[in-house]
């Protein structure tokens, strides 16, 4: 048996599951093949727009300051792109409205949701993190916002950690927030640190991040916690409470509510490693988005190849474990990924894009088929330059379609968008949800008109 | 020396170090577990860590890290490897689709022949019933109680008998699977009827025999190979060139069988049998209401070795089915395609865990205002009534191919 749709988007990370949802929204059938999770679900769940200039070391006090200075600095940065207006070069503002319709867009979309997320381009959070650092980011889960304790005069800030959840030390991340603060001259008044309790099966040793979550999505799981809470909290003073991000999966909005009403203190949850809860409420809440918007996720699909007539791809094959099937579209997103979502294979012979053999250019723009990934690297793994393998990828035209060497797009009807894109280090910028989000948006928007035009 | 002889040489010192190489096949599952980043990802989707945590099963990543490398034997595993179900849910979920189910496989079987020791009691049983039966389950032994339990059962069902088709008439093989040849019966006769109903012409074989996935699951490989082998010995003998299954790990493990060995006999479930061959204009004139049935809602569960060791095609196939008889209503459960914890043999040891992974599903079903749970595979239906039915519930599961036949018109 073999499927249609309007629109077939391969990924279903950010990029793809945003392309799938706008396609919906104009009034299409469509399909995301999905052959597994990937950075999205990876990531820490905040959405960074961009934080960093790629070889900058103070970050933007706004992503609109970014925003700014990649268009004037970068032009073929996927935010540039939406500048350009008829062969003209980028324009800031046009950028700017551009990336603001489509924040806007998705801080509606989730705004229900597990994952429902705060903040806009106007400024970058200083968002906490489980080693007591800060980095700069657009966009956080309601989950996280700390309510400046940062400039209240009488705050005292505790992190809470706990016990045998090895993720997480509460104790060091106190003593490296101090030691910032410190140099900054600013922060809470008192920071304290302590532990709770919370066994989901009983043993208190090597407990994982959702093993709690998921613990805590129950009501008297909870219900066990809060009198711990509450008596540390009354101890300290605390007026601020910093929890690793384990207050749910399905739950963790209710959850913060109660335990704040109980406590009488800010409870909020920190940025922490991969994988890391919020990054797969933010997974799930994309996925809900998009079926709820009427698409059809398709998981365990694998894009194998697509076909082509005369400029227009006509069809995609898909492999399951066991069966396959051919489905007959009329417009194309590929949102692949980079190296971990598996869009982008480097190998000794050069970097190759996985599903339709597309160009791959480097940082530069210069062709990459051939390149040795390993002369892409840098021999520090923490190099505030980057890896310019990060910044490898497919290059597209104003419309995200993918270019090919002569310079034409490669069909009339296949766009690109997400890590998989060439021309930012997400690593670096701290841009990586954005650019997918933004990216995603409008090959969206360029597939649903592509695919309009065909009938 | 030659090559042959050293490499006759090194095997035998192998054998006495008690190191088995691996087959080819092997070598390529193991180069997927290479393929681990060990993101984690995941953990927080395996059904078994969620329902015991990683104290008891430590779950996918520490197969791919750090089990899976304790080479040459894997005894060190033996508490721990036991309990995942194979549902693949962690190979679905992971960006490179290692392949956590074969490794599994292939550890027990490393197990299984150096260590049968470590190998829990009860798999032992059934291996036993199958180096001595060529089937899952004891056989009852008697015909005439075996046809009286038949017998019962389409009456309980409310189905009629349909003569079992003779050998070698019919390039299409119905094979049902140890489930529904010696347990769930009525999943057998349903089947004939729907392809009797259909004018489908099928043979059956006299002397069923299991298709070797219990064997696989346990890591009896040779077992395995065995049935899969006489199975394919059957197939040329009766020149089949199709074969249709009416249980979810039969269709997988078949199929995984015809592609391994390049057999070139598509393996079907009865379901896409149906839409696809059948198709379906000829099943929606063929569906009417049943007899003294009323309108009923249902839900469904999604057998893992359909939706991730086949699949997901096929439960929207059987979606698409149940969309064309008339007055049935379909609920989707939020856990309908989380793993029932009947694979993987689990319930043949840990009885516990596979308890607690079935829980998930049966807190979702019951928030449904469905009456029935119908799914496409027997072993997963038995799995579902035994534990609503213990829990107090009274909500009825039915075998998707029993579902069907009792809502086809007569024929004609
Ligand atoms: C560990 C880590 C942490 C990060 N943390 C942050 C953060 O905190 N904030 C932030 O803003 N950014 C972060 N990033 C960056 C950000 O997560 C990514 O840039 C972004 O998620 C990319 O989204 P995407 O949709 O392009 O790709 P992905 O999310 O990687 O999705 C790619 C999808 O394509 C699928 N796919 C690939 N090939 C095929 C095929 N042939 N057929 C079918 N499907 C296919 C994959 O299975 C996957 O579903 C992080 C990245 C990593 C790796
Ligand atoms: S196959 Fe299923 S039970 Fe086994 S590790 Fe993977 S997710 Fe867990
Ligand atoms: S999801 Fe895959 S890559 Fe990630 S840890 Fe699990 S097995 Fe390894």
């Amino acid at each position: 048996m073999n499927l249609e749709a309007d629109i077939v988007i391969v990924g279903g990370g950010m990029a793809g599951l945003v392309a799938g949802t706008i396609a919906s929204e104009g009034g299409l059938s469509s399909i995301v093949l999905r052959k597994g999770e990937s950075a999205t679900s990876m990531s820490s769940g905040a959405i960074d727009v961009v934080g960093y200039l790629p070889d900058g070391t103070i970050p933007f006090e706004s992503p609109k300051e970014g925003l700014v200075a990649l268009a004037s600095l970068y032009p073929f940065h996927p935010y540039s792109i939406l500048g350009f207006g008829e062969g003209k070069p980028a324009f800031a503002e046009k950028v700017i409205t551009g990336v603001e319709a489509a924040v806007g867009w998705l801080k509606d979309k989730l705004k229900d949701s597990v994952a429902k997320i705060v903040g806009g381009l106007d400024s970058n959070i200083l968002s906490l993190s489980i080693l007591g650092t800060t980095k700069p980011t657009c966009l956080i889960q309601e989950t996280m916002v700390s309510d400046g304790f940062a400039n209240e005069f009488d705050s005292t800030l505790l992190f809470l950690g706990v016990k045998g959840y090895p993720d997480f030390f509460a104790s060091a991340a106190a003593k490296s927030f101090l030691e910032q603060s410190e140099i900054e001259q600013e922060g809470p008044r008192k920071v304290a640190h302590s532990t709770v309790r919370i066994s989901p099966f009983g043993n208190t040793c090597n407990i994982s991040a959702s093993e709690i979550a998921r613990h805590l999505d129950h009501d008297d799981a909870l219900g066990e916690l809060l009198p711990q809470i509450k008596k540390t909290v009354d101890t300290l003073g605390a007026t601020h409470v910093a929890l690793p991000p384990i207050l749910g999966i399905k739950n963790a909005r209710g959850n913060r509510q109660r335990i704040e009403e109980e406590v009488g203190a800010i409870v909020f949850e920190l940025l922490a490693f991969p994988p890391s809860i919020p990054g797969l409420r933010l997974q799930r809440a994309l996925e809900e988005t998009y079926r709820k918007s009427g698409g059809q996720l398709l998981l365990g699909h694998e894009a194998l190849s697509a076909y082509k007539e005369k400029n227009r791809y006509v069809s995609v094959q898909a492999g399951a474990p066991r069966r396959s099937i051919r489905i007959s579209t009329k417009a194309v997103v590929s949102a692949t990924g980079k190296f971990i979502g598996g869009g982008l294979r480097g190998a000794e012979d050069g970097l190759t894009e996985t599903v339709f053999n597309l160009m791959t250019v480097t940082g530069n723009l210069i062709q990459a088929d051939n390149i040795r990934p390993y002369d892409y690297t840098s021999p520090f793994a923490v190099d505030t330059g980057g890896h310019s393998i990060f910044s490898c990828g497919l290059t597209v035209d104003p419309q995200f379609r993918p270019v090919m060497p002569d310079g034409q797009p490669d069909a009339d009807n296949l766009f690109a968008a997400g890590s998989t894109l060439a021309g930012y280090d997400y690593l670096v910028e701290k841009s990586g949800l954005g650019v997918a989000l933004v990216s995603g948006f409008y090959a969206g928007k360029n597939a649903a008109d592509a695919a309009k035009e065909v009938d | 020396m030659g090559e042959e002889e050293a490499y006759e040489f090194v095997t035998s010192t192998l054998e006495k170090e008690r190191i088995e190489p691996y087959t080819r096949e092997e070598s390529e599952v193991v180069h997927s577990v290479q393929q681990c980043i060990n993101c984690g990802i995941c953990l927080s989707h395996c059904p078994v860590v969620a329902a015991v945590g990683i104290y008891r099963f430590s779950g996918p990543r520490s197969i791919a890290v750090e089990l899976s490398r304790s080479p040459p034997e894997f005894w060190a595993t033996g508490d721990t490897i036991y309990l995942c179900t194979g549902c693949g849910t962690c190979m679905e979920v992971c960006p490179k689709n290692v392949n956590i189910p074969e490794i599994v496989n292939m550890m027990r079987s490393r197990i299984l022949r150096f260590r049968p020791d470590l190998v829990p009691k009860g798999l032992h049983v059934v291996r036993e019933t199958i180096l001595e039966h060529n089937l899952a389950f004891v056989p009852l032994e008697d015909v005439e109680d075996k046809t009286e339990s038949r017998d019962m059962r389409l009456e309980h069902y409310g189905l009629p008998l349909i003569e079992t088709p003779e050998e070698a008439k019919s390039e299409v093989l119905y094979y049902p699977g140890c489930q529904a040849e010696e347990r769930s019966q009525e999943v057998r006769e349903a089947a004939k009827i729907i392809l009797d109903r259909f004018e489908v012409g099928f043979t059956m074989l006299e002397d069923m025999c299991c298709c070797g996935l219990p064997s696989r699951l346990m890591g009896d490989k040779d077992t395995a190979e065995k049935l899969a082998s006489r199975l394919k010995q059957r197939i040329d003998e009766l020149d089949i060139k199709k074969i249709v299954t009416t249980c979810a790990g039969c269709t997988s493990n078949i199929g995984d069988a015809s592609f391994a060995y390049d057999w070139n006999v598509p393996v079907l479930h009865l379901v896409e049998f149906l839409t696809d061959e059948v198709g379906t204009d000829k099943l929606a004139k063929a569906f009417t209401k049943p007899r003294g049935k009323e309108k009923v809602k249902v839900t469904v569960h999604d057998p893992c070795h359909l939706i991730r060791h086949t699949s997901r095609q096929l439960m929207d196939k059987a979606l698409l089915l149940l969309d064309l008889i008339p007055d049935v209503k379909v609920e989707v459960s939020t856990a309908a395609d989380s793993c029932c914890g009947g694979g993987g043999l689990v319930a043949y040891h840990s009885k516990d865990v596979s308890k607690a992974v079935v829980k998930e599903n049966l807190e979702a079903i019951r928030l449904l205002e469905a009456q029935r749970v119908v799914t496409p595979c027997p072993l997963c239906t038995a799995q579902l009534e035994d534990n609503l039915f213990q829990s107090g519930s009274s909500i009825e599961v039915d075998d998707l191919t029993v579902f069907i036949a009792q809502r086809l018109s007569n024929k004609g």
